[in-house]
C-alpha cells in the first residue's frame, strides 16, 4: 500500500474497523497490491487530482477501481462521484460504492451520477469479506477497462 | 181615561172649579209622567254610566293583554337572540377545535416521523461496530487457534453467537421500522399467485419434511405488493416453524370476501397458543414460546400487524395449545379499478 506503484483499487473508507477487514479479505485473495487506501472525501479527490499532499504522486495510472462509500467526512460519497465521473481525467474509472446506507434514495443518486456498480455491505462478518473479495475479483481480474 | 178639560165660553164658577181641578189633576199627571220620564232617563243614563264603565274595564284588560303579549314578544326575541349567539359560539368553538386536532394530529404524525427516523438511524448505526466485534472474534479465532485452549474458543464463540443474536434484532427493528414507514403503492393483486410464489420460496426450509398443504379459494385485493408478499411470507413461515414437531404438519391457506372486506386466513396444526396470551401475539419482541423451543425475536406478527393496519385492516388469531392456530386478516374490499395489472 504505497504511492509509487501501479494503483490498483483505491479504497475510500472512513472506517477503521471496515477498512481493515476489507484490506484483509483483499490480502487473502492477493488482490491488495497497490491497494490504496484514504479516509476522507478531500483526500480521495487530492488523490486523484494529484492535491494537496498529494501533489508530489508520481504520475501513474489511476486506479483500476475505486471503491467508496458513501458516508464519508468533509466531502461526501456522492459528491465525490460527481466530480469522478463529470471530470475528463476520472470519468472513465470504475466506481463500486461499497455502503451501509439500505437508502434507496441513496442508490437511485449514485446511478444517476454514473457509478458503475452499488453494493450494501453486508452486516455479517462473513458475507462482508466473501462480498469483498468477490468484488475485488471481479473489478481486477474479470472486468476490463480502457487503458488511459 | 180622564175626561179632557175643554174650555167653553161663559161658565159657571162651579164650572171653573171644576176646569181648575181638571187642570190640576192634568198637570200633576204630566209631572208625574214627567217624572217617571226623569226617573226612566236616569235609569238610562245609569246603565249607559254602567256600559261605559265595562267597556272601560274591557279597554284596561285588553290593554293588559296587550302588553302581556309585547312581553312575551320580548322574551321570544330575547331567547332567539340568545339562541343565536350560542350557536355562533358553538360554531367557533368547534372551528377551533378542528384546528386544534389539526396541529395535534400535524405533531404527532412529526413526532411519530421522528421516532422512525430514530430507530432507523439508531439501529443502522448499530450494525457497524456489530461486524467489528463480530469480525475481529473471527479473525481472533482464526489467527490465533493455536493459541487459545478449549475453553477460550468457546468463550469467543459465547462473544459471536450474542453478537448474531443482536445483529438479528437489529435488523428486525429495521424491518419493523421500514414496514410502517414507506408510502403504500396500491395495486390489485392475484391472491392465489402470491400465495403460491411465496409457499415457493418457503418450500426448500421444510426439505425432508411430511407437509399437507391446502390452498383454498383466494379472493383478488387491492394492496401494496412487496408489503402484502411480507404478511404472507411471516405468516406462512410461522406455519412452517410451529409445526415442525408435527409427524404431519397441515396448513392451509384461504380467504373470503365479506361485507366489505377480504377476510383471508393462515391455519395450521401445530404448536398453538394459550388464548389468554392472545393480546400479545401481535406485540413487538413478545413471544409464547421460549427460544429453545422455537426460534425467532418476535417481530414477524409485530410486522404483520403494523402492514394491515397500514392498509386500514385488521388481523386476529384463534388458538389452543398443542392443537393448532389459525391466524386471520382482513383487508378493506375496494373496487378494482380499470387499468391496472395485478
Amino acid at each position: 500500500m504505497n504511492d509509487e506503484m501501479e494503483v490498483g483499487i483505491l479504497l475510500v473508507e472512513d472506517n477503521q474497523t471496515d477498512a481493515e477487514l476489507a484490506i484483509r479479505a483483499l490480502k487473502k485473495h492477493n488482490l491488495a497490491n497497490g491497494l490504496f487506501w484514504v479516509k476522507d472525501g478531500a483526500e480521495a479527490l487530492d488523490f486523484l487530482f494529484k492535491r494537496g499532499v498529494y501533489a508530489e504522486r508520481m504520475t501513474e495510472p489511476n486506479p483500476c477501481v475505486i471503491l467508496l462509500d458513501l458516508r464519508l467526512p468533509k466531502v461526501d460519497g456522492l459528491e465525490v462521484l460527481r466530480v469522478i465521473k463529470i471530470d475528463e481525467r476520472t470519468k472513465l474509472i470504475p466506481v463500486v460504492v461499497l455502503t451501509s446506507s439500505t437508502q434507496d434514495q441513496d442508490m437511485v443518486e449514485s446511478y444517476k451520477l454514473g457509478v458503475n456498480s452499488f453494493v450494501s455491505k453486508p452486516v455479517e462478518f462473513g458475507a462482508f469479506m466473501k462480498t469483498v473479495a468477490e468484488l475485488g475479483l471481479y473489478w481486477l481480474l474479470i472486468n476490463r477497462k480502457p487503458k488511459q | 181615561m180622564k175626561p179632557v178639560m175643554t174650555y167653553s165660553g161663559t161658565s159657571t164658577e162651579r164650572d171653573l172649579e171644576i176646569d181648575a181641578r181638571a187642570y190640576a189633576e192634568a198637570m200633576l199627571n204630566i209631572l208625574a209622567d214627567f217624572s217617571e220620564e226623569k226617573t226612566h232617563l236616569h235609569d238610562t243614563q245609569r246603565a249607559i254610566l254602567n256600559i261605559l264603565d265595562d267597556a272601560n274595564d274591557e279597554a284596561a284588560q285588553l290593554r293588559t293583554t296587550q302588553r302581556a303579549m309585547i312581553n312575551i314578544l320580548e322574551d321570544v326575541d330575547a331567547e332567539t337572540n340568545e339562541r343565536k349567539k350560542s350557536e355562533q359560539q358553538v360554531r367557533e368553538l368547534n372551528r377551533s377545535l378542528e384546528a386544534r386536532v389539526v396541529q395535534r394530529t400535524a405533531a404527532l404524525t412529526a413526532a411519530i416521523k421522528d421516532l422512525e427516523g430514530f430507530s432507523y438511524s439508531v439501529s443502522h448505526d448499530l450494525r457497524a461496530p456489530l461486524r467489528a466485534i463480530d469480525g475481529f472474534s473471527r479473525i481472533l479465532l482464526e489467527d490465533y487457534a493455536v493459541k487459545l485452549d478449549d475453553e477460550g474458543r468457546r468463550l469467543m464463540n459465547v462473544v459471536r453467537d450474542n453478537t448474531a443474536k443482536m445483529a438479528r434484532l437489529i435488523d428486525d427493528i429495521l424491518a419493523f421500522t421500514r414496514a410502517g414507514r414507506s408510502e403504500l403503492a396500491l395495486v390489485d393483486n392475484d391472491m392465489a399467485a402470491l400465495v403460491r410464489t411465496c409457499w415457493e420460496e418457503l418450500k426448500p426450509a421444510m426439505g425432508g419434511r411430511q407437509v399437507r398443504y391446502e390452498m383454498g379459494t383466494l379472493p383478488p385485493v387491492r394492496a401494496d405488493r412487496a408489503a402484502l408478499r411480507q404478511v404472507l411470507i411471516n405468516l406462512l413461515s410461522n406455519a412452517v416453524k410451529f409445526t415442525r414437531p408435527r409427524q404431519q404438519a397441515m396448513i392451509e391457506i384461504g380467504g373470503r370476501s365479506e361485507g366489505g372486506e377480504n377476510i383471508y386466513y393462515v391455519k395450521d396444526n401445530g404448536a398453538g397458543f394459550d388464548m389468554q396470551y392472545a393480546h400479545k401475539l401481535f406485540s413487538v419482541f413478545q413471544r409464547l414460546h421460549g427460544q429453545d423451543e422455537f426460534e425467532g425475536t418476535g417481530i414477524g406478527l409485530a410486522i404483520v400487524k403494523r402492514i394491515i393496519d397500514k392498509h386500514g385492516g385488521r388481523v386476529w388469531a384463534e388458538g389452543r395449545i398443542n392443537e393448532g392456530a389459525i391466524f386471520y386478516f382482513a383487508l378493506p374490499n375496494a373496487s378494482l379499478d380499470e387499468g391496472e395489472q395485478p
